[in-house]
């Protein structure tokens, strides 16, 4: 009876460890996690989700939330929709989650969100783009930390462009062929057209191409002065350089993604902006510090300055559950975000706000980078500039 | 003249990476689905050799070079050998297997962060140009060169050379061949180390060109209508194929809509196996076989 009763333990343990049983025996909180962490996206995608874990690993060995530990169940879903919803399915019906996050290609919102909103479980966007449906009136289900908002960062980004711009503005537009990159670039070029500028081009790029000249030097022939870019970072740097060879001398704005900060030094080209709402490690603030050694310990696969999502993630999330107290289930984790201010500590330019109606925030903060040449350096063409969200 | 050079560029990237399906179909029957990964895994060992040998480029690219080539006898040795004398099919199948477990593979090891090789080998991607206007970056003028030397080696190597000979007879007949003496295992592996290693060489000049990450494989497999489009058994079919694709591809970015690029290969290789199924320079009995 007693070796019958051992293996059943064993087993249970086995099981539990394999993450086959759902902990709902309730000993912490759970936290489902699909993202791109292979496949086209994952240079951008994947490294929130490890900035997540390692920020929670953290915070579980400094005692947990509420005295409770956080268990962050993480699947891969290669930026495929039929992956992506194959997971949400398992955490939130065999894992029984408390909260999903999803970072990964906008291809994968629909069929997540469906689910979620089935299990009546709260989706948080992580590392990918935020959709229309967190924006006001927003979805009852769905929330957003991501820096990018659609609409809004076109809106920085030209707005900087026709204060930069010291003759009239021709602009070309890049966007990656996936949905939400070409809805914002597509907007963006309207939005051109009533601060007086003159669209001249718009390329949609496949994700995987062995040679981006040919779209380069479509681009090119509209002879534009100034590029915006709004794509993963690959098409937008991507497209720069073969812009470049190609001979081409204009101004280049590209969104800034994780990887932007080691990039505009790669490049060294003054003319390269990446505009973006988070803070870049080099400005050296003690949550970079805290990020970087963290990281360090954690002997991370990414660099620390492509943890900042994640990190901004883990902030809220912890937020979110510590409001929500013990026992949580999604009804209160959801509740919890519906009114919420977090102290992003630096890393944004402002508080991230939640309300009732808006679950993406209630203001955004830009900053533009570039490269100085004379100070061999990354500075800063424009400071923290807000928008509020409506 | 641009678009022209354009046209050339994804011509000799589809060329170097087509004739290392071709090499394989052509000596084992076998349909290697696993070449885009192989291309991408010579790229990344390009990148730790780099970095390795940092300071000394050329060594590096040597090395790498010589390991892409030993990756592909290490997988007809230890893989592809075993499925001789079994169904085509299971090792198409085997190749497809192969192919998984190295994204996963690669995406462990070097993570999913986009990479330069080109930083630890200290070279610098200058523009050169072209008359007419026209401009190309050294490392795309390098793909083209290193393309028109390998199907000239190859060509040269397979119509004179004593194992291009034998690779053609184990291609032609594998039962004659092996009872006039040749060792078929041996002519395989030969098979799949010049396939990887001619990928391979499209995987680095590519990362060497433009950077680096997982999702070069696609590209390999973009390439591979190219070599269907010629004749999967010629390597001449292969080098048309991909001057076909290449332009259908350039043009239609140019004049009708980007969108088109990721299609346009498929279109074309609908199109030829509607009007000639076993690829413009293929042989006919070679598809009945399939």
């Amino acid at each position: 009876m007693l070796a019958r009763h051992l293996i059943g333990a064993a087993a249970a343990v086995a099981l539990a460890a394999a993450g086959v049983l759902p902990a709902s025996a309730q000993d912490a909180y759970l936290i489902g996690i699909s993202g791109a962490l292979t496949g086209p996206a994952a240079g951008t995608t994947a490294a929130p989700v490890e900035g997540l874990r390692i920020y929670f690993d953290r915070l579980n060995a400094a005692g947990g939330i509420n005295g409770k530990q956080v268990k962050l169940i993480i699947l891969d879903d290669g930026a495929e929709p039929s992956k992506a919803a194959a997971n949400a399915k398992r955490l939130l019906t065999q894992d029984n989650v408390q909260l999903m996050v999803l970072s990964s290609f906008s291809s994968t919102f629909a069929p997540v969100s469906a689910e979620a909103k089935r299990a009546n479980v709260p989706l948080l966007y992580m590392g990918s783009v935020c959709p229309k449906d967190v924006s006001p009136p927003a979805d009852p289900n769905q929330f957003c930390t991501t820096a990018y908002i659609l609409g809004y960062d076109s809106r920085a980004a030209l707005d900087f462009v026709k204060a930069q711009a010291k003759e009239p503005v021709r602009i070309g537009f890049a966007a990656m062929a996936v949905p939400l990159s070409r809805a914002e670039v597509e907007y963006a070029e309207g939005h051109s057209k009533t601060l007086g500028m003159t669209p001249v081009g718009r390329e949609n790029i496949p994700a995987p191409t062995a040679d981006y000249t040919p779209f380069a030097t479509k681009l090119q022939e509209g002879n534009p002065t100034w590029v915006f870019a709004y794509a993963p970072w690959v098409t937008q740097v991507r497209t720069f350089e073969a812009m470049r060879r190609l001979g081409w001398q204009g101004d280049y704005i590209a969104w800034g993604h994780i990887e932007a900060e080691p990039e505009l030094a790669r490049l060294k080209d003054p003319k390269f902006y990446v505009i973006g709402a988070n803070s870049f490690f080099q400005d050296g603030l003690p949550v970079h510090r805290e990020i970087a050694d963290v990281a360090k310990k954690a002997n991370a696969q990414y660099p620390p300055e492509q943890m900042t999502e994640g990190w901004i993630g883990g902030l809220v999330i912890e937020a979110a559950l510590k409001k929500a107290g013990w026992p949580a289930n999604p009804d209160k984790v959801r509740e919890a975000m519906d009114a919420m201010k977090v102290d992003t500590k630096g890393l944004r330019g402002t508080s991230l706000e939640w309300t009732k109606t808006n679950h993406v925030r209630t203001q955004q903060s830009y900053r533009i980078y570039h490269w100085d040449p004379a100070k061999n350096a990354i500075v800063r063409a424009m400071d923290w500039k807000t928008y509020e969200v409506k | 003249m641009q678009l022209f050079v354009n046209i050339i560029v994804l011509a000799s990237i589809y060329a170097l990476i087509a004739c290392g399906y071709v090499l394989i179909y052509r000596v084992s029957r076998v349909l290697n689905l696993a070449h885009g990964e192989l291309m991408m895994l010579g790229a990344y060992l390009l990148l730790t050799v780099g970095s390795t040998f940092s300071g000394h480029p050329f060594i590096a690219i040597a090395v790498a070079v010589v390991l892409s080539a030993c990756v592909g006898i290490l997988v007809y040795v230890f893989l592809m050998r075993k499925m001789t004398g079994e169904m085509v099919l299971a090792a198409v199948l085997t190749t497809i297997a192969l192919g998984i477990l190295l994204r996963g593979l690669v995406v462990l090891i070097w993570s999913a962060q986009f990479q330069y090789p080109i930083k630890s080998l200290g070279f610098v991607n200058e523009s050169i140009a072209l008359p007419g206007g026209a401009r190309v970056s050294t490392f795309a003028a390098l793909i083209v060169l290193t393309a028109a030397v390998v199907y000239v080696s190859l060509f040269v190597f397979l119509r004179f050379g004593r194992w291009g000979v034998r690779m053609r007879a184990a291609g032609q007949s594998p039962l004659l061949a092996a009872q006039r003496g040749i060792n078929l295992h041996a002519v395989y592996a030969l098979a799949w180390s010049l396939s990887t290693l001619t990928g391979s060489l499209a995987g680095m000049l590519m990362a060497l060109d433009s950077g680096l990450d997982a999702t070069m494989i696609i590209i390999g497999l973009k390439a591979f209508p190219a070599a269907l489009v010629g004749g999967l058994d010629s390597l001449a079919g292969a080098l048309v194929g991909s001057l076909i694709v290449a332009s259908a591809e350039v043009l239609l970015i140019h004049f009708v809509d980007p969108l088109l690029s990721d299609v346009v290969p498929f279109l074309v290789l609908i199109a030829m196996l509607f009007a000639r199924p076993w690829g413009l320079l293929g042989t006919r009995e070679e598809l009945d076989r399939v």
